[in-house]
């Protein structure tokens, strides 16, 4: 393979690849040679000469088919041999544990004794962007996920939409994300930056769906992750609650797709109520609520959940302040 | 006996319009197959080039990137529905009555109805595909790939209307092909002339029965699933609601990898006729090649999930499949090494169209080779959706079927017009399109080992993915350039062309007894066969009769 394998599994597929590599040259060489070989010594040299009309010959025919079908079996029970060492994939005695169905919670504990993992990250693929859940649910990232090194990851995967394929180059096998379906990726891979893309056509901006990996040794990887975390309870709403209330009730036309209990607003375009939001574990389901989290949905709703129906209104960074702060107390 | 050409008797040829819109003749109606896929051909040989000028370099903007989705999804479903599988279907129309000496097919109006449902649905198609491109069908043209999987091509995710009018196409395609299929099974069933026994029959009439054979069983598969798939789309069924994704997968890549062999079966056919003839010696283990040929038909059916072995297969049932899949490799061998053999102690003639069948041998095995490889599990799960696939897939359509075609039109084209194309031209065309396709498709195998995707729009330059994108840009301007010196050739061979004769290459088949062009009703006195050579034997009788002709 042209990216160097990382992983125990992208190294099992090299090797397998390397084996076949070297048989199917052989095959070619033979094939092209006897092309070529023919063109030049059997070439018609006198209009009306008569080649000896051979109509074919058993024991060679018997032995182009039994040689290469020895070769199939040979090259078949190497694959199921590699097949089966490999880490990513069920086996024939657990069944479809890479890919199940979202609710087959027996699948899922087969998952989870399965395999002794130090990290689990919930992604979810959606068009058209990779999105990586860390394990406490404060944390989440776009495109890039970021793991300790050395460490045995899992990842589970899901979408809220089309087919999408999870799949580095330098780790070996891809999987593909089915909707209604959690699709699982182990890896352990050395320190590093790796990239790579969703690899089943999801739509217009399937060529934009890029994801990195980058792998840092554990103690650089807890302080990445305290910084995050860090950056994410920032500085919390600085603005004016009062003003906020009166932009989403008054000034702005918040009120008329959402409901918020006891006033005005009783809007029924928005799934869930804003009632007690300060407390909702996610802005939209998508992304962790939090303050910086909250300004960019207002400022582009379509930049966090692409194809959400809540529009771009537009607001200014003061207006924006005073309505995190207003929402921030609807507990 | 061979009859003597006398103009009037190919004046049907000359009728008007109204004649040939009318006609239930095979002959024309091959034409018209002939014609209308070529032009199909062109349109999704120019899709081609402006995909590959998107590609030569990273984040080029040629066209926007919905634009280049229609692209490659037209590209796709042109080269094969409305081009690969018709126009085989059109050598098949002119030459298996004449091949089996029967003076038509067994329904010619239920051929002419194909013919029509073909032209028409490919005028949909691209219709749907132009209004679509020039932003005159809101939503755009159909752009979820020819694969079309669920659930990006339902309602949802597909709200335009180009992706019904794409869907009626396929099915209209697939009623056409179906009744094609009937035909050229009934014909080469009861029509086959007197003394033309099992194994006198010639091999591209062979490699017709079992892809009709083969489109009878996987086409209403196919047809049934786009039926489903528009109910979804426009009357709210859920056939393939999210928990059923798969269930298109399986049911689309039932048809859709026996189309594999649909399209090469017969490419294979031209191949087994040509190499005979330009060898002087016959068919080495005549046999075999039929077995294989049937061989290949069958287990062609038993491959179809080695397309979702990382969609989530049960890894029982994966196994199974992977293992199939290999196992088509050895009939395909054995017809390699039947060809290889027939060349082996001949005298070849090394004419344009023997050229064009050392191009389908010399690629075609690479195709065969990076077949095998993607079929192993592990190795599938690395190479899956990417470049290396469509190098794969390019070897075997391109470099087998497509030089299959070629090679049959510089064979073939002197019977249905009377005149024979340019050698030297020919043999221009030959080295531009055999470097062409090689620089285009061979550097696609380390794209797609470097981690490249297929179906993506563009790309950016920390890949490493330059130079061979460059490469193949420069590859399909050759093809292209040499696509257009065949066009230039088959113009000038209609004025200026030698004279065919009834038989410019000393064939074996029956066609080329009869004048070029044949008469309207193809044989004075139907033939009686006598070995698997008929014309050889003909013709050996003429010049020497007392020696016996085999
Ligand atoms: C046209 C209707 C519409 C208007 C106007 C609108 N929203 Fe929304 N909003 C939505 C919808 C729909 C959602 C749910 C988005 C989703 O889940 O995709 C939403 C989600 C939200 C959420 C996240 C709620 C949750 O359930 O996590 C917040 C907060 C929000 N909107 C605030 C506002 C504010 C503040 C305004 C006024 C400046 C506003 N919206 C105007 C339709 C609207
Ligand atoms: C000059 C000739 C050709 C060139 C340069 C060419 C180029 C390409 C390229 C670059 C792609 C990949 C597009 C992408 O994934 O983004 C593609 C896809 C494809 N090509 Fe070709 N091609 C040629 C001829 C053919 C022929 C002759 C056939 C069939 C007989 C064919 C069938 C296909 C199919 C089926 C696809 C897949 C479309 C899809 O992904 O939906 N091509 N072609
Ligand atoms: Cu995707």
């Amino acid at each position: 393979m042209l990216v160097p394998p990382v992983s125990h599994d992208a190294r099992l597929i090299d090797e397998l690849f390397r084996v076949v590599y070297v048989l199917s040259f052989i095959v070619f060489i033979i094939v092209e040679g006897l092309i070529i070989y023919a063109v030049i010594k059997f070439r018609r040299r006198r209009a009306d000469e008569m080649p000896e009309q051979v109509h074919g010959n058993t024991a060679a025919e018997i032995g182009w088919t039994v040689v290469p079908a020895l070769a199939v079996g040979v090259v078949f029970g190497f694959s199921v041999d590699t097949l089966n060492r490999m880490t990513a994939r069920g086996s024939p005695t657990a069944p479809l544990a890479h890919v199940h169905s979202l609710n087959d919670t027996e699948a899922r504990r087969r998952i989870e004794e399965a395999k002794q993992v130090d990290l689990v990250i919930e992604v979810v693929g959606r068009q058209w962007v990779w999105q990586y859940t860390y394990p406490d649910g404060k944390l989440t990232t776009n495109e890039t996920l970021v793991v300790p090194a050395g460490k045995t990851i899992r990842l589970d995967l899901t979408t809220p939409d089309v087919i999408h394929a999870w799949w580095m180059p330098a780790f070996g096998p891809m999987i593909y994300v089915n909707p209604g379906e959690v699709s699982y990726v182990w890896f352990n891979v050395p320190p590093g930056e790796y990239i790579g893309q969703c690899n089943v056509f999801c739509g217009v901006a399937h060529a934009q769906m890029i994801s990195k990996v980058r792998a840092l040794p554990q103690d650089e990887y807890e302080r990445w992750y305290q910084e995050q975390l860090a950056a994410l309870s920032g500085p919390t709403a600085t603005g004016d609650p009062q003003r906020g209330q009166d932009i989403f009730m008054n000034q702005n036309i918040c009120w008329s797709c959402h409901s918020i209990e006891g006033t005005k607003a009783q809007g029924k375009v928005a799934p869930r109520t804003l009632t007690g939001f300060a407390n909702y574990d996610t802005i939209a389901e998508v992304v962790p609520n939090t303050a910086d989290n909250l300004r960019a949905w207002l400022h582009d709703p379509q930049a966090i959940k692409p194809g959400t129906t809540m529009p771009n209104l537009n607001l200014s960074a003061q207006d924006i302040e005073d309505l995190v702060a207003y929402l921030q107390t609807l507990k | 006996m061979a009859s003597v050409s006398i103009p009037a008797r190919t004046e049907y040829l000359r009728h008007g319009l109204v004649s040939w819109l009318a006609t239930v003749d095979h002959k024309r109606i091959g034409i018209m197959y002939l014609a209308s896929t070529f032009v199909f051909f062109l349109l999704s040989g120019l899709m081609a080039l402006v995909i590959r000028l998107q590609l030569t370099a990273p984040g080029l903007q040629i066209v926007n990137q919905d634009l280049y989705n229609q692209l490659f999804t037209m590209h796709g479903t042109g080269m094969i529905f409305l081009f690969t599988i018709p126009c085989l279907v059109g050598f098949a129309n002119y030459f298996l009555p004449l091949q089996i000496g029967a003076r038509d097919v067994a329904f010619p109006r239920l051929n002419a109805l194909s013919l029509w449902l073909l032209i028409f649905a490919g005028v949909v198609m691209e219709g749907g595909f132009l209004l679509g491109i020039l932003g005159l069908l809101p939503g755009g043209a159909s752009n979820a790939a020819w694969t079309a999987y669920v659930p990006l091509s339902n309602k949802q995710f597909s709200p335009q209307i180009g992706m019904d009018i794409w869907l009626l196409g396929v099915v209209l395609l697939g009623i056409s092909s179906t009744l094609g299929a009937v035909n050229f099974l009934v014909t080469a069933y009861t029509m086959r002339a007197q003394g033309m026994t099992i194994w006198r029959i010639p091999m591209f009439v062979w490699a017709m029965i079992v892809t009709a054979a083969m489109v009878l069983i996987a086409t209403p598969v196919l047809t049934a699933a786009l039926a489903m798939l528009i109910a979804d789309r426009n009357f709210a069924t859920q056939f393939f609601n999210t928990a059923n994704a798969r269930l298109w997968q399986h049911m689309f890549w039932f048809y859709s990898h026996p189309a594999v062999y649909i399209m090469i079966l017969p490419a294979m056919g031209i191949v087994s006729e040509i190499l005979p003839v330009f060898a002087r010696k016959p068919l080495f283990g005549l046999k075999a090649v039929v077995v294989s040929t049937i061989l290949i038909g069958v287990l062609g059916f038993t491959t179809w999930v080695h397309h979702m072995f990382v969609s989530g297969v049960d890894p029982i049932v994966e196994r199974f499949f992977m293992l199939t899949t290999m196992i088509i490799a050895v009939p395909t061998g054995v017809k390699m090494f039947n060809w290889l053999f027939t060349m082996l102690g001949g005298s070849l003639n090394l004419k344009t169209p023997l050229l064009m069948c050392l191009g389908f041998l010399s690629t075609f095995v690479i195709g065969g080779l990076t077949g095998v490889i993607q079929a192993l599990i592990p190795l599938d799960m690395q190479l899956h959706n990417t470049y290396w696939v469509v190098a794969h897939f390019h070897y075997v359509l391109f470099g087998g079927s497509v030089f299959g075609i070629f090679a049959g039109f510089y064979y073939w084209l002197p019977k249905i017009t009377g005149r024979l194309l340019d050698d030297k031209l020919g043999k221009l065309h030959f080295a531009l399109m055999w470097v062409g396709f090689n620089l285009t498709f061979f550097p696609m195998h380390f794209l797609g080992l470097m981690g490249m995707p297929r179906r993506i729009a563009t790309y950016t330059a920390d890949r490493g993915w330059e130079l061979g994108n460059l490469i193949a840009t420069i590859g399909a301007f050759m093809v292209a350039v040499s696509v257009l010196i065949f066009m230039v050739n088959f113009v000038r061979s209609l004025r200026h062309g030698a004279r065919a004769g009834n038989d410019p290459w000393e064939g074996n088949t029956l066609e080329w007894t009869v004048t070029s062009p044949p008469p309207e009703h193809n044989f004075d006195t139907l033939p009686t066969v006598e070995s698997e050579r008929p014309a050889r034997d003909l013709r050996l009788a003429a010049s020497n009769p007392t020696v016996p002709a085999h």
